[in-house]
């Protein structure tokens, strides 16, 4: 499969950056936290909750590099091969995942699943600078996703 | 003369019962998107496109739905595999 490239504006890539230096030390605990790790047996759940803070800890790095490497007007992220964008897809979600936990808390899902219908006028200022970084995000997996695999979208 | 016929009376007996099969459910969320959990299930699952969006489908018309059904080693695997796909995957004994 040859590369795969996500492009957006630098003023983006400089947003999306900002958030995720914020965000990406949390996204380790949510991701472990919403995790159902069986509890029965001690060994079993010690290794996924190591499995899952390993692959947190690499998610994090991941995005942090390729935003950082992503340069030009517009800034383009190049993924090498497909291990690398499914890699790329998931810790999107990571951060997808960590923003719902710690910033919109207090959305219900409903509203989180249009979010494009929250009355922005009612969000605080930074909440709504990071429902829009949500929404980025999302894009930036569905683009990516059209790329990879475009038969997923129906 | 005919020999007499030996018949002799066997009785067989199970001794070791089936081990339980485990269910890999995967619960619906409102943040990973219907084209990501598709892809993750092709992925994961190893199933082709139009089986991992009737599973989808499924989850998002009940907001559960059994992924796959097998051995527990296995189960624990692919459970977690799909955790890491940040899917809400849990596991459960079947029956």
């Amino acid at each position: 499969m040859a590369e795969l490239r996500l492009s957006m504006t630098q003023e983006a890539r400089t947003v999306l950056s900002d958030l995720l230096r914020l965000i990406a030390p949390a996204a380790s605990r949510v991701s472990v936290n919403r995790a159902n790790v069986p509890g029965a047996d001690e060994e079993i759940a010690g290794f996924w909750v190591e499995t899952l803070t390993a692959q947190a800890s690499e998610e994090a790095r991941l995005l942090a590099v390729a935003f950082a490497s992503a340069k030009g007007d517009p800034a383009v992220i190049v993924l090498p091969n497909e291990a690398q964008a499914q890699a790329f897809l998931r810790s999107l979600s990571a951060v997808r995942m960590a923003l719902r936990d710690l910033v919109f808390a207090d959305i219900t899902d409903a509203q989180l699943e249009s979010s494009e219908d929250i009355d922005d006028e009612t969000l605080p200022t930074e909440k709504r600078h990071a429902l829009a970084c949500y929404a980025c995000f999302g894009l930036l997996q569905q683009s990516l996703i059209s790329q990879l695999c475009p038969e997923a979208f129906d | 003369m005919a020999k007499p016929k030996l018949k002799p009376e066997i009785k067989t007996e199970s001794l070791v019962s089936a081990a339980p099969k485990w269910n890999v459910v995967v619960l619906n969320d409102p943040i990973n998107y219907q084209a990501y959990v598709v892809v993750a299930f092709m992925s994961v699952l190893r199933i082709s496109s139009a089986e991992a969006k009737k599973l989808m489908r499924a989850i998002h018309a009940e907001g559960r739905a059994t992924v796959w059904t097998g051995d527990r080693e296995r189960a624990e695997m692919l459970a977690l595999e799909l955790q890491q796909w940040h899917l809400n995957s849990l596991l459960e004994k079947d029956g």
